[in-house]
């Protein structure tokens, strides 16, 4: 159910929102309360800690062509004075200029999605703590097992002229990292399930665990890719993340505000092939970014970014929206409630194909298998890319060799690489544990996914 | 919650055997540009505590942290208390005890800064700078915080700082005509200087010209072991990830790749981590378990002489005296020469990578300088890749000197064989 205290502070918003419209031409609360529970199991540190959790409001008003915003712990007592005071400028240093003010249809609604298992903390250290020991038994080059069990509990109220909304959400992510050495040659290798569903997300995790540190010992032998163009098949994960660099960010609607985004010229236009189909949504699939209401009061959205290669469009928050006269589609998120709100992706992904993994791989005469987000890094104007898989699995005559290669660097141009897809897998995974920067700061949970992509690429 | 009740809730827990309290209290005002026009103004008031639980037994400590947060009151806290007391008796780890109190340090500042003033001021500074033609800033964000932090903890340390922080985010553009090519500028300061931010951002502009100039791999032969110049974020990553790696941490786990004694580089360099260098955002007078910084030198004629760290990776180090986690590398070595010879000078990278286990470090370039014996010619679209624990053998480092929010030291990392694809 709603945190408490938030449901408590429903009427003094209304009371302010009531008070402040006396003054400005807009007005809105958005009130947060996030719990962070954090269960640690490893072979050197254990915890159990409740860290990062938050609690806090944002009063967001509009006046003269200009928004601002107050960021405080609590709106109890808070009067209309204090707000016009805190966001008053002495002095402005403007170009001339008037946004327009959001317009809001009436919606007053409270949404609800728990984590069903109720599990004990006793219950999920005994978990982790059983597949530490197994795994750590296993090999002794394994010289550190961290485990770690994430819930996060999210509530949150709008409060406007025409809107009153709550939500609260939960989500679970069990990560894992195994260190292995062997002399001087230390590797790592990781993985993380997140899932609605406590239980669900440690069954995934204990199952994948011993998959986990059989990586990380066989990247003891990886050897460096030899920079070049190859034939690639990307697992899910680096399809996702494919999806995210190359066209997630680019279609964030505040670049198209600030001319930053290449795509905003070819909406209706080809930019990858015709077996591509790309979504962006908090209401497209359940996973980490999967929420009912953004930070601006906007319902939860599925757009479809791309549709057979054409480009249909982008994702907004509301005042981009405001800005470019579009539909907001659900995406204004704040890293917290300190922060500014951002076009930002929520869960993004490309649609299934008909191709089988299997004839995939087949297909290969000489190129890789590429596993595992590490990182990566958009250029939404520029349209370069930057991916990161962790490794990679050597594929020749259609079979795989044995040989590894890791870490590997996927660049290029961001059309050419989609444009290069020729095989779309007929199974999609989606995964929810990662999180997204926007430039270097500005984070926010995010999932992406999608199936097997089968396409030509620079690796390095 | 006020800090007397929070105290008063921390006393009334018999079973905690001690605990830290750390505080901050933020201020802060915020502007967001679209190219020349303010599109929306913040303001951020806030308060935060976390509370870290021990609970000790002499062979064992178990730890749980809490946040404090705008929803709890006497009632609740008490109960979350409760519970962390729980969580920490279950969590054990090997015993350490809470560092020991020293001498309490109260900095604060006697002038109340006026943050929109100073927001203001930093916005005419970066707007100064935007006088081309076929250049712009795209986009601005300025923030301006006043942040005071206070640490307790139940052996009687008792810390108070005051710090300032200005940060600007803005992105340059430029264009060739037909194209537009935008760079990414992030400063970091701890005091305002109008005219810094203005040359900054006007050189990040006439990079941002360089992109929109810039050649690839295929118009432009680059020679074999060309000099290969890393600078800003790319460096600060780098020297973090050496001093990482000798920290009690990674020395404890196992995971570090050097130990006292080893020789890091055959480039005589020497690495003093300090608690605080003016212009330095990340400077701090004692670190999160209350220790009080001292500088301490760590590397010595490239040759590994210290480890430092936290509190408890010391204490299971048997470190005699430790360093606490201190926040600002200094780094000083001979500067070589490369100023006449052909280089290739690594502007701006999509995303600096380096990984700390295997020592893969690289990425994409988007803008690069070659120097060709006679003029730099800009460069973008290509890639380099290195193997940090190998590389840093024969690093070299360049006389220039630069101050960024951690790292004060040369301006470039000079290295060769770097693979350039």
């Amino acid at each position: 159910m709603l945190n408490r205290y938030l449901k408590t502070r429903i009427s003094d918003a209304r009371k302010l929102v009531k008070d402040l419209r006396k003054h400005y031409d807009y007005a809105s609360v958005l009130g947060t309360c996030v719990s962070n529970r954090y269960i640690t199991v490893s072979t050197h540190v254990n915890s159990i800690d409740e860290v990062d959790s938050e609690c806090g409001f944002v009063i967001k008003v509009y006046k003269d062509g200009r928004y601002s915003e107050y960021s405080c712990n609590d709106i109890r007592g808070l009067k209309a004075g204090d707000v016009i005071k805190a966001v008053k400028l002495k002095k402005i240093v403007s170009a001339d200029f008037k946004v327009r003010m959001l317009e809001e249809k009436e919606h007053v609604e409270d949404y609800l999605r728990e984590d069903k298992s109720k599990l004990s903390n006793t219950q999920i250290r005994d978990r982790l703590k059983e597949v530490k020991e197994k795994i750590e038994k296993s090999d002794d080059r394994i010289i550190n097992f961290v485990s770690r069990y994430n819930k996060r509990e999210t509530s949150k109220i709008f409060v406007s002229d025409r809107k009153c909304l709550s939500q609260k959400y939960d989500w679970i992510n069990v990560a894992t990292m195994i260190v292995c050495r062997e002399g001087d040659n230390i590797q790592s290798n990781y993985n993380s399930e997140g899932e609605a569903d406590s239980k669900l997300a440690l069954k995934k995790f204990a199952e994948n665990a011993a998959g986990v540190a059989d990586i990380a010992l066989k990247l003891l032998k990886a050897k460096p890719i030899r920079p070049g163009r190859y034939t690639i098949i990307t697992d899910p994960s680096i399809s996702g993340l494919i999806a995210h660099e190359a066209f997630g960010h680019g279609v964030e609607m505040d670049m198209f505000v600030k001319n930053r985004a290449k795509a905003v010229d070819y909406v209706g236009k080809y930019v990858a092939s015709k077996l591509v189909n790309m979504y962006d949504g908090a209401s497209s699939c359940i996973s980490a970014a999967s929420y009912f209401f953004d930070d601006d009061g906007v319902e939860a959205h599925t757009t479809q970014i791309i549709k057979d290669g054409i480009l249909q469009t982008g994702i907004s928050d509301s005042l981009s929206a405001m800005v470019l006269g579009t539909e907001p589609t659900g995406n204004g998120r704040r890293q917290d409630y300190q922060r500014k709100v951002y076009t930002r992706m929520t869960n993004t992904w490309f649609a299934p194909g008909k191709d089988k993994l299997e004839n995939m791989i087949k297909s290969v005469k000489h190129g890789y298998y590429l596993c595992q987000t590490n990182n990566g890094m958009e250029d939404p104007k520029n349209w370069q890319i930057q991916c990161t898989a962790s490794y990679g699995m050597e594929i020749k005559d259609g079979k795989f060799t044995g040989k590894i290669v890791a870490p590997v660097v996927i660049s290029g141009y961001v059309i050419d690489l989609l444009n290069s897809i020729s095989m779309v897998s007929d199974e999609v995974k989606i995964d929810g544990s990662g999180m997204c920067g926007k430039g270097h700061k500005e984070w926010v949970y995010v999932s992406d996914g999608g199936p097997y992509l089968k396409a030509e690429a620079k690796l390095g | 919650m006020k800090k007397s009740e929070i105290r008063a809730c921390l006393k009334a827990q018999r079973n905690i055997t001690a605990y830290e309290l750390i505080s901050t209290k933020k201020d802060s005002r915020e502007l967001f540009y679209v190219l020349d026009h303010l599109e929306i103004n913040r303001a951020v008031k806030v308060n935060s505590d976390v509370i870290r639980v021990y609970v000790a037994d002499g062979k064992t400590t178990g730890t749980s942290t809490v946040t404090v947060t705008a929803a709890d009151d006497s009632k609740t806290l008490a109960r979350k208390l409760k519970n962390a007391v729980k969580q920490a008796k279950a969590a054990r780890n090997r015993y350490y005890p809470l560092a020991e109190k020293t001498v309490n340090i109260r900095k604060l500042s006697k002038k109340k800064a006026d943050l929109n003033e100073v927001a203001m001021k930093v916005a005419e500074a970066v707007l100064k700078a935007d006088v081309y033609e076929n250049g712009w800033i795209n986009s601005t964000e300025i923030f301006v915080s006043a942040v005071r932090k206070e640490f307790v903890n139940s052996n009687g340390t008792d810390h108070i700082t005051d710090g300032f922080k200005i940060e600007v985010e803005c992105i340059p553009t430029w264009s060739s005509g037909k194209e537009e090519f935008e760079l990414y500028k992030f400063y970091e300061s701890d005091r305002l200087d109008c005219d810094q931010i203005t040359k900054e951002i006007n050189e990040i502009l006439n990079l941002a010209k360089a992109r929109s100039e810039a050649k690839t791999l295929k118009q432009v032969k680059l020679p074999k072991d060309i000099k290969v110049l890393v600078k800003n974020d790319m460096l600060e990553t780098i020297i973090g990830n050496l001093v990482y790696d000798i920290s009690y941490r990674n020395v404890y786990m196992k995971e570090n790749h050097y130990n006292k004694g080893d020789k890091v580089s055959d480039n005589p360099f020497t690495v003093t981590l300090k608690p605080s260098v003016s212009g330095c955002a990340a400077s701090a007078l004692y670190d999160d378990n209350g220790i009080v910084l001292k500088a301490r030198p760590v590397i010595k004629d490239g040759i590994v002489k210290a480890n430092h760290g936290d509190q408890r990776f010391g204490y299971y180090l048997g470190e005699k005296k430790i360093s606490g986690k201190l926040p600002v590398t200094e780094l000083k070595a001979e500067g070589s020469t490369y100023e006449k010879e052909k280089h290739l000078i690594i502007e701006n990278f999509s995303a600096p990578q380096l990984e700390e286990n295997s020592g893969y470090w690289g990425g994409e370039v988007r803008l690069a300088r070659y120097f060709d014996g006679k003029k730099y010619i800009p460069l973008t679209g290509f890639s380099i890749a290195g193997q940090i624990y190998d590389d840093l053998k024969k690093v070299e480092f360049s006389k220039e000197q630069t101050l960024m929010s951690s790292y004060k030291g040369p301006k470039y990392m000079i290295f060769k064989g770097i693979k350039i694809s």
